[in-house]
Parts: structure tokens; sequence; C-alpha cells
């Protein structure tokens, strides 16, 4: 059940994607999903898709895997879907009762939502898949390092986002240690309604937090007892290096948004 | 007369259907008469947390079935939670469970659930608070004022005052100093001795099995390797040492002693049997 919940769902493997610096994938994830909102007609959010679909084969990844990470937004999807195709109206009408109208362009823009999530979220979770959640803050500390300039602690929030990525296993395994204690004491998790469920999570809540203050203290002293001092002159054991299949990834990139500049420019838009 | 618990063929595996899938208990058989003492020891990771899990039905066996009292306890919901209050279940570090603003309303909290009345859920917490050696002037205390031999006298209150026909300890004395383990391991045997209770308890301490136990059941890589009284277990040492145990230390001690070719016998397990043997050593009974 809580198990159940994926965040820094890092799948294991050596494809190409996994090989990538993380500092590109990271940015190149950003530029791509940036190139799904460039997408004007059929014709570039094709080249979209085939590029989506290419990543995820290149990342080794099942199938099974991608598919399931868009099972939390399946609502959503259809939500806006269902939004788009009754609440945008021109072009031709294809249907007509009472006040409900779909027409060409509801429909089109629905097409195109759904897409353009499905990629969004896709493209996103090749990124989680294929780096672990470590790389990925240390990546994205050296991104945002110049933010230092302005005094923006940025060593600190990696840390922080390191920390706290590292800790949801261990609170995982907490809560249900106390789930396990409580029930033996005869709590009843499952049944009652809101108010009766939101007050059972009383006994789990509290340890939970006593714990996990204990837990943040402890971690204190043992980084501090290891000369921990926040990141002035600290040294990395993982040098990143751009290496040559970074620089062909990026070039992929780039020519995609300017595959879909192009083909925006030479086809009509419809949305 | 039925048995306090009897498990028929029970085996527990841990993700389930993926290629990780790791038996945690084997095809296990046992059966803990009502009144009895049982220790289970075994090598971290052998399976013991997992099978006392099953006890009270905070696991669900995935072959074999689980009797409490007789009554097979996934028949129905009733019957799941009916053994909830029968088999005391008390974690490794219970203290990390208490959550109430005063020890007494922490203890309560299981009879509470029992749905009895203000009076009776009393009464059981003063039972069970002078079963686990708990003073009474902590009880209007906050749990987390308290020292941790405390906190830990006082969860395992809080189990006992469901006055359970079972009460399962992992590690009871995990983490405390040795005083306060001596205390603890105490507490278990006169508890044991004024409710007359069924108690099983997991232990790493060779000596507190051997001090507390009438049998043994000895856990080894997910499956039940031996079973039987203190004696035809430690005299079975050469084995124990194959799974990463061992016999008490006095054993072992005797154990030299006759190899020395003194006169002593190899089924000492507790220092209060030695006594006896050594002083006769002492007062002049030399090798043979």
């Amino acid at each position: 059940m809580i198990s159940d919940i994926t965040i820094g769902q890092y799948y294991s493997g050596n494809s190409v994607l996994h090989r990538m610096d993380a500092r590109m994938k990271l940015i190149l994830t950003f530029a791509s999903i940036v190139a799904i909102f460039l997408c004007k007609n059929f014709f570039s959010l094709g080249l979209m898709v085939i590029f989506t679909v290419a990543a995820t084969l290149l990342s080794c990844v099942p199938a099974k895997m991608v598919i399931k990470s868009l099972k939390p937004i399946i609502v959503i999807l259809i939500f806006t879907a269902v939004l788009n195709i009754f609440y945008t109206t021109g072009g031709d009408t294809y249907f007509k009762w009472k006040f409900i109208e779909i027409t060409e362009e509801g429909v089109n823009t629905a097409i195109f939502m759904a897409i353009r999530i499905v990629s969004l979220v896709v493209l996103s979770s090749l990124l989680t898949y294929t780096t672990t959640p470590t790389l990925l803050t240390d990546a994205l500390e050296r991104i945002l390092s110049p933010l230092k300039v302005f005094k923006i602690k940025v060593h600190t929030l990696a840390m922080m986002m390191t920390l706290a990525l590292r800790f949801i296993p261990t609170l995982i395994e907490e809560i249900n240690r106390i789930m396990n204690a409580q029930k033996a004491r005869g709590a009843d998790l499952e049944t009652g309604g809101i108010v009766a469920r939101a007050k059972a999570l009383i006994p789990i809540f509290i340890p939970l937090m006593i714990s996990s203050f204990r837990r943040a203290y402890e971690l204190a002293f043992a980084m501090t007892c290891r000369g921990y001092t926040g990141g002035e002159g600290r040294t990395r054991m993982k040098q990143m290096k751009l290496r040559v299949s970074d620089f062909i990834a990026c070039a992929v990139v780039c020519a995609l948004v300017g595959g879909i500049i192009a083909l925006n420019i030479y086809f009509e838009a419809v949305i | 007369m039925t048995s306090a618990i009897e498990i028929t063929g029970l085996s527990h595996y841990y993700n389930k259907g993926t290629p990780n899938e790791v038996a945690a208990i084997k095809n296990a058989n046992l059966r803990i008469e009502k009144g009895e003492l049982v220790a289970i020891i075994g090598h971290t990771g052998s399976g013991k947390s997992t099978l006392i899990s099953h006890f009270n039905g905070l696991l669900k066996p995935d072959e074999g079935k689980v009797f409490v009292d007789g009554k097979d306890i996934w028949q129905s919901k009733e019957s799941l939670r009916e053994s909830r209050f029968k088999v005391g279940l008390c974690f490794q570090y219970p203290e990390y469970q208490l959550f109430e603003d005063t020890v007494f309303k922490d203890i309560a909290f299981g009879p509470k659930n029992m749905k009895l009345d203000d009076e009776e859920v009393k009464r059981r917490v003063l039972r069970a608070a002078q079963l686990a050696g708990v003073k009474p002037e902590h009880l209007d205390k906050s749990p987390f004022d308290l020292s941790g031999g405390e906190k830990r006298r006082a969860a395992i209150a809080g189990v006992m005052s469901m006055q359970p026909q079972v009460l399962v300890f992992d590690e009871p004395a995990a983490g405390l100093d040795p005083h306060a383990r001596k205390q603890l391991i105490d507490m278990i045997k006169s508890y044991r001795e004024q409710t007359g209770c069924t108690v099983i308890f997991v232990s790493h301490s060779m000596e507190d099995v051997a001090y507390l136990a009438d049998r043994i059941i000895v856990i080894n890589q997910a499956e039940i390797a031996m079973q039987g009284s203190v004696s035809e277990v430690f005299s079975r040492g050469d084995e124990l040492t194959s799974m990463g145990l061992n016999v008490p230390e006095i054993t072992r001690i005797f154990l030299m002693l006759r190899e020395k070719g003194y006169d002593v016998p190899k089924d000492v397990y507790t220092v209060g049997q030695a006594v006896p043997h050594i002083k006769r050593l002492m007062e002049g009974g030399r090798a043979i």
C-alpha cells in the first residue's frame, strides 16, 4: 500500500540515457518539455511523439514501467480532454445537441492537450528512471550554482533535497513498523468515517514525528562529527564530465526544436 | 486441550511474483501449548520477526494456516480481530510506539480499542502497570519524560493491559544496559508466574533463553531448524554454531572444563546451575 509510492523511482540499467551526464539530461529534458509546447500542428506534434518514443526505447526502461508512471494522471488527462472538447469552439461542427457542441477545434485541442500531457510526463519520468536521485540533485546543484551570486545557498538546498529523498524509504519503513505496533494494540485503521480514520492516524503520526526529529538530530550530529561544514571548499567524489554522446544528444534536441519550428512555419497551425 | 498457537505449513514470501521473490518463512509447523514459555532464536534475518507477525494476523500467510486457541484466525474478520486481542505482540523497541500525553492513557489505548467500560479499563491499566513494573507515580507523567528503561516498561504495559492469552516479545531487552536487562527478564518471568499466560520471546541472548525458556524453537534460513527443550537444543552446540548461534557462555566454559579433564556435567545452562559444581571443584574435587 504505502510502499507503492515511488518518488525517486530509479530503474537501474546501463542504457545510453543512463550513462549520459546528469546535467545535460536535466537541461535537455527541460528543453524538450518546452519543445512540447512549441508544437502548433499535427506534423510538429508527430515529430515530438517520435522523439518521445525514441527516447523511451533508448532508455531500455520497460514500457510497463513507463505506463505505470502515467497512471496517476489518467483522471487529469480525461478531465482536460473532455473539458476541451466541449469548451473550445470553432471550425466545422461535428455534433450538436441543445447547448452541447463538438467542433473541429475542440477535438483538435483535446487531442493536443492529451498528447502534450502524456509526453510531458513520459519525458520527465524518463529522467527520474534513468538518473539516481543523488545524481539528479548533484546536477541541479551545479546547474543552479551561478545563483550563488545572489547569495542563494544552492549547496544547502541540494543537500536538503538529497537527504529528503534518502529518508523516504526509511520513513516508509518506520510508518509500517509503527502501524503494526498500534494494530497489535487493536488500533482500527481500516474502518469508520473520515473523522474516525483521521483520529486513528494520531497514534501513528505522533511517534513518527518524534522519531523523525530524533533521526534529524542524530544525522546532524553524525554529519558534524564527520566534519561537514556546508558547501564551502567541498570537493566531489564523482566528477561530472561531458562526453561526446552528451553533445550528440544536445544536437539531437536542438534538431528537434529546429524541426518543430520549421514544421510550424511550413504547415498551417491548428491550435 | 487446544494449543495456544498452532501453525501448519506456513510460508510467507516477500516481493511475491517479482524476480526478487524471497521466502521469509518456509513450510513452518509448530505448536505452542498453553502456559508454555517458548524462546525463538535465530540469526538476524532468519525470519523470526516474520514468523511472530503471523501469530496475531499482522501478516497473512501465503500458504498454511494459523490457529489461535484452536480457531483459524483468517476465517473471518471477527476471528482476525479477536486474535489481535488474544495474542499481544510487543515489537522491538516498543518505546517508539508511545504517543499519548500520559503513561496511563497510553497503557489504556489497547483496552479502549477493545471497547471495555472505563472501570474495567482502569482496572486493567493498574494491573498491567504493576505487572510491567511501571511506578504508580509515573502514570500521570508524559511518557516522553521517562528514562529509556521506564519507557520500555510503559510500552510493554500497553500490550499487557489487553490481557492477552499469549504475549509475544521481539527482543525485549535489546539496547538496555545490563541492569535494566536483568530487571526486564525477571519481569517477564514473574509475569508468567503471576498470570500463567503463554509467553513467547525472541532473543539473541542465549543466557536469557537458558534462564527463561521451557522450550526453544530455532529458525535458520526461513525454516524451523530445531524444536525442543533447552537441554535438547543446547546439546547440539555444533549445529547451533553453524547457524551463527551459540550455546550460553557458561555451557561453553563447562565444555572446556570437561575437555581439560574436570568432572563436570555438560548440561549446565545457567550460572545458577553452575554454582554447586564450581563450589565442589574449588573444595578439592580434582581432575579425574
